[in-house]
């Protein structure tokens, strides 16, 4: 994957000068993964470690999802613009503190489809719906931000799911929650998730029995992404990283329209925006009689 | 419609309108049918989405939530809340297969007892049609 | 373990007639942790409240259900009941069988009685988990502030000094007085309203408990009932009031002169100034704004071009104590009460938006206001009623009513209700000025609903003279220096046209300026006119739903004197009555947070109706949210907020009701 290669001098010196100066503890960055294809995670706590530091099309991970660990030391972070809305969100929730992050952002070209081993040619899904290109809250952007973004995101997918019967909608999820593991990956993952104790797994009061049920599973996504409505800031990890290929992404992408139409709302633009569902208009009537 | 067959409707219901309105129809004596349990809470915005899930699961075929008129809340804004988070919610039931006739936001004042006793009747006529739901 | 009794109430045939009491009880038996079963006849009679406490103490009850009417009728009955038995009252609840089971389903005792076993089974759900609740006691500082020193505000302060306690009235002009200070005589006794109002203004100057703070404002307000921390804003005067005298020299000779608002613009005041003859404190403040001295202090600083302004500084020259102080600068400071009465009262609707009467085009069309300080013997003409225009003396003056009142389209819907009746009281003042004048009033109804409202109506047409015509006026112009009022007489159906000398437009009532900003920061509410809302119009006129915020005057609603009176005083024995108690207690159905689960997004502080959560920094160093229970009305809406669960709200839990919802 040659696209975003080189960007990687400007991140390397960037990194290297904020670790040299000792202005960061560490720079979250992504290296290359052992099968020397795709990328993973990187903590670079030393000058030595920057030229680990890589960026292409195959770095996934929504990287802010570490900033909670991290909001004791100072970090730096390297930002795609998903990312970047997810260091919005976590600001706006004050999880973080602006002045302890200095994000290295990085215009996108979009992430692959790859696993383990295992490169695609084709963009991930989420990409070739993406409306920003440039991330919306850096310190220093490496690339070139695109002279036009790409019109408004379409919800072909969530329209085509909504246009079917209730019966037709209650098979597909009930078969989709049955494959569910529950291994939280997709929890894991969000940079959205970071209670520290997941009402999931609270045994008082107990929403979430322990059995793998389908009951059990029902509810447990149905309220991961309802905890994530109007806070998602879709980059799509849960999905990515979903062992048993559940379609996340319906579900999130249901509420981000419904919030989109109903509230005027997309989360992770500001680090002010008040979440839609703390607040509220007495105007408003969002299809409700008086 | 299934012969015999009687819904099942929970209905969280605000203790300052909602309920004091299912009261008010207690006291005037205004029939309705006996398909309705009642849990009472402070304010409509007190209803946490879990409990709507919830009820579902544990086999209602329909969640009502009562509430005080927009602008009249007891406690100032928690209906506007309530407005809010199921005017999302509710779609969003209904796009993981739950008949959108099920669920049902409503404002009852204190003083309108028949107009509780109205919305038991044509929810319960309604669920009756829609007929039982589908197990999970 | 808990030992739950159940007790279902026949309640005569009320519930028993419909409800199968055997079965329900039956069925109660089988229910889990419920050891004893009971019913009664009267649940809430004393031998019936008797039969419970004594089960409580033989079976040892620790949680108790009772199938009865509806909780908010004998909630508060039966948790006396069972603390009368030594059980906290809150481990107490209560299956509504009667208005929500018996009442609506007469006639199907099948499905009444299945539906009651549910009720009473929810109910054995929800008190299983149900834990013991205490009220809180806290203490409350026994000092009052008085927002508006109108002649609500005045009553509030004097009769809450006089039950003995402290009172800071603040007020933001730089006299109390309020809009009765303006008025000439008041309906329907023609007292001279002066002559009954400044005594009580100099009462209120004198009296060892009231603090009096004019030209203040309240910016800011924390804290609950009998805990309120305020920050007053102190405007700079600009004059040493402990050096004042009041002797008058400086606005006697300050050469800048401006038109006086306590005249509407009829009169003039200079830059230093007292408001009007009679204020209180009767000492002057500098219009900073207009003052030669401060424009040239500002042209020196900013180093402008052109002309300078004159070092003027007469008042200071002449002031024989020294008392001008131009380094005076606005203060803040922050201050503690237990109550607060707001009375901040009303200012006039603005007749501009009605063009079609010429309001601040021409000259003669004038505000009701605007006659009273034409009428008023200390008033800017001393009381010679002229016209503006020229100063001639006016033969026929017209009325128009319901400037801005009952009117949808470009004032406010509802009626000022005070009009009428100063209207009537014009015509009959300026008949007693001038035998020679005319008046005609044009109206929509006469409203003169009042002890002797009525009478002094009547006498104003009867007596003095008056003519009303009943109609809208749609058009005034002027014509050989007379004003044209084209308007219709709908009596006799036919277009009436007058030319008057002299025009009065009765102007409504509306919420004096920044009411809105006023009711955020006390966090009380506003109806969509700006009038604050009390917390019940009918059984609750001074109280808002803000413990400890009280409401009195026209800030509510339009009000006359008497009226307004009456509300300060009904205010003050509210806040008298708060302060006869030494501590409080809260109502312990309160919110809470665990601060383990808490991760400090404060969603629950910005979603708080009440600002009863704030954040905290726990001993290992995280930011949560913390429940300030004293102002926690425990609506819940933080639980429903929270997504880890952090919050929870004691007696509607959220186990509580997932435990009801369990059972179905």
């Amino acid at each position: 994957m040659q696209e975003g290669l080189d960007l990687m001098p400007q991140i390397r010196d960037k990194a290297r000068e904020l670790l040299t100066s000792g202005a960061v503890d560490c720079v979250i960055g992504y290296e290359r993964a052992s099968d020397g294809l795709t990328a993973r995670p990187l903590f670079a706590y030393e000058p030595n470690d920057v030229d680990k530091l890589i960026f292409d099309q195959t770095c996934a991970h929504n990287l802010a999802r570490f900033l909670v660990n991290k909001r004791d030391s100072t970090v730096a972070i390297v930002a795609k613009p998903c990312d970047s809305r997810a260091i919005n969100l976590l600001l706006a929730e004050k999880q973080i503190q602006r002045e302890r992050v200095y994000v290295i952002g990085v215009v996108c070209p979009g992430i692959v489809e790859a696993t383990w081993g295992q490169i695609g040619d084709k963009l991930q899904a989420r990409c070739q719906l993406c409306r920003e290109h440039t991330p919306l809250v850096y310190d220093f952007l490496v690339g070139e931000p695109p002279a036009e973004e790409p019109p408004a995101e379409p919800y072909h997918d969530v329209a085509e799911m909504e246009a079917k019967s209730a019966a037709e909608k209650h098979s597909f999820w009930a078969e989709q929650f049955a494959r569910c593991i529950r291994c939280y990956a997709c929890r894991q993952a969000c940079p959205g998730c970071y209670c520290t104790e997941c009402f999931a797994e609270q045994l008082d009061p107990l929403w979430v029995g322990i059995r793998i049920a389908p009951m059990e599973n029902e509810v447990w996504h149905i309220i991961r992404a309802f905890h994530l409505a109007g806070r998602c800031i879709a980059c799509n990890e849960c999905e990515r990283v979903c062992p048993v290929n559940i379609p996340l992404s319906l579900l999130n992408r249901k509420l981000e329209k419904d919030v989109l139409e109903l509230f005027g709302f997309r989360s992770g633009l500001s680090a002010e925006a008040v979440p839609p569902l703390a607040t509220f208009k007495k105007e408003e009537r969002l299809g409700m009689s008086e | 419609m299934i012969e015999g067959y009687q819904p099942k409707i929970i209905g969280f219901l605000c203790n300052w309108c909602g309920y004091a309105g299912a009261d008010l129809a207690g006291t005037s004596r205004i029939t309705y049918p006996a398909n309705i349990r009642v849990i009472r809470v402070p304010c409509s915005g007190r209803v946490d989405p879990l409990l709507v899930l919830k009820s579902f699961q544990r086999g209602a075929d329909g969640v009502l939530i009562a509430g005080c008129h927009p602008g009249e809340c007891h406690y100032v804004e928690g209906n506007y809340y309530t407005r809010r988070r199921f005017a999302l919610f509710h779609p969003f039931l209904e796009y993981l297969g739950i008949e959108k006739e099920r669920f049902r936001v409503e404002w009852v004042s204190a003083s309108e007892g028949k107009k509780f006793s109205k919305l038991v009747s044509s929810f319960t006529e309604e669920l009756a049609k829609l007929g039982p739901r589908r197990e999970a | 373990m808990a030992r739950i009794g159940v007790f279902i109430c026949h309640c005569g045939t009320n519930i028993a007639g419909t409800v199968d009491i055997a079965e329900v009880m039956a069925a109660a038996e089988k229910m889990p942790q419920v050891v004893f079963v009971d019913d009664n006849k009267y649940t809430c009679s004393e031998p019936g409240q008797a039969s419970i406490r004594d089960a409580i103490i033989a079976n040892r009850l620790n949680r108790v259900v009772i199938g009865s009417c509806s909780p908010r009728m004998h909630e508060m009955t039966f948790r006396r009941t069972v603390a009368a038995a030594g059980l906290n009252p809150y481990l107490l609840e209560i299956a509504n069988l009667r208005e929500h089971c018996s009442w609506v389903h007469s006639g199907d005792t099948v499905a009444a009685t299945a539906k009651a076993i549910e009720l009473v089974r929810m109910a054995v759900a929800k008190v299983s988990r149900a834990e013991a609740l205490f009220p809180k006691e806290i203490g409350l500082t026994k000092r009052a502030l008085v927002v508006g020193g109108g002649v609500a505000g005045i009553q509030a302060a004097l009769d809450i000094a006089d039950a003995g306690y402290e009172v800071v009235l603040v007020e933001r002009e730089p006299s109390i007085g309020g809009h009765m200070a303006q008025l000439d005589k008041t309906f329907p006794t023609l007292d001279c309203s002066a002559c009954i109002l400044t005594p009580k203004m100099v009462d209120v100057a004198q009296h060892p408990k009231i603090t009096l703070l004019t030209y203040a404002e309240v910016q800011k307000v924390n804290g609950f009932v009998g805990n309120f921390e305020v920050e007053i804003l102190h405007k700079a005067k600009k004059v040493d009031h402990s050096k004042c005298t009041g002797c008058g020299t400086c606005w006697q000779k300050c050469p800048e002169k401006l038109p006086s608002e306590f005249d509407h613009g009829l009169g003039q005041r200079t830059a230093i100034y007292i408001p009007f003859a009679q204020a209180v404190p009767p000492k002057p403040v500098i219009d900073t704004e207009h003052c030669r001295y401060m424009k040239y202090l500002e042209f020196m600083e900013q180093g402008k071009e052109g002309k300078k302004p004159p070092q003027c500084l007469i008042c200071e020259k002449l002031c024989p104590t020294g008392a001008i102080d131009w380094e005076q600068q606005d203060q803040v400071s922050t201050e503690q009460f237990g109550a607060i009465v707001v009375a901040t009262g009303y200012q006039a609707f603005d007749a501009a938006v009605y063009g079609e009467y010429g309001a601040g085009r021409y000259p003669d069309v004038i505000s009701g206001l605007q006659l009273e300080r034409l009428m008023n013997a200390s008033g800017p003409t001393s009381g010679e009623v002229i016209r503006p225009s020229d100063g001639s003396h006016p033969q026929t003056v017209v009325f128009v009513s319901c400037v801005g009142s009952r009117d949808d389209q470009k004032g406010r819907s509802y009626c000022s209700k005070v009009c009428c009746m100063y209207m009537a009281k014009h015509a009959i003042m300026l008949k007693e000025h001038d035998p020679e004048i005319q008046s005609y009033i044009f109206y929509i109804d006469i409203r003169a609903g009042g002890k002797d409202y009525e009478e002094f109506a009547q006498r104003a047409q009867e007596e003095y003279g008056a003519l009303y015509l009943r109609g809208r006026v749609s058009k005034i112009y002027p014509q050989n220096g007379k004003l044209i009022v084209c308007g219709e007489d709908s009596l006799i159906g036919r277009p009436v046209e007058i030319a008057a000398d002299l025009v009065v437009l009765a102007t409504g009532m509306i919420p004096s300026a920044g009411a809105a900003e006023m009711a955020r920061r006390l966090n009380i509410s506003c109806d969509s006119n700006n009038f604050f809302i009390e917390a019940h119009p009918k059984l609750r006129p001074v109280e808002t739903l803000t413990d400890g915020v009280f409401l009195a005057g026209s800030c509510i609603g339009p009000r006359d004197i008497p009226e307004c009176v009456a509300q300060g005083s009904a205010a003050a024995a509210k806040v008298a009555a708060l302060f006869s108690h030494d501590t409080l207690t809260s109502d312990p159905m309160t919110a809470t947070i665990d601060a383990m689960r808490c991760i400090g997004c404060l969603l629950c502080v910005e979603a708080c109706p009440f600002n009863a959560i704030d954040s905290l920094v726990t001993s290992d160093g995280r930011t949560v949210a913390g429940v300030i229970e004293s102002v926690c009305e425990g609506c819940g809406l933080c639980v429903s907020t929270c997504r880890p669960g952090a919050a929870n709200l004691r007696g509607f839990t959220q186990q509580q009701l997932l435990a009801e919802v369990m059972v179905l």
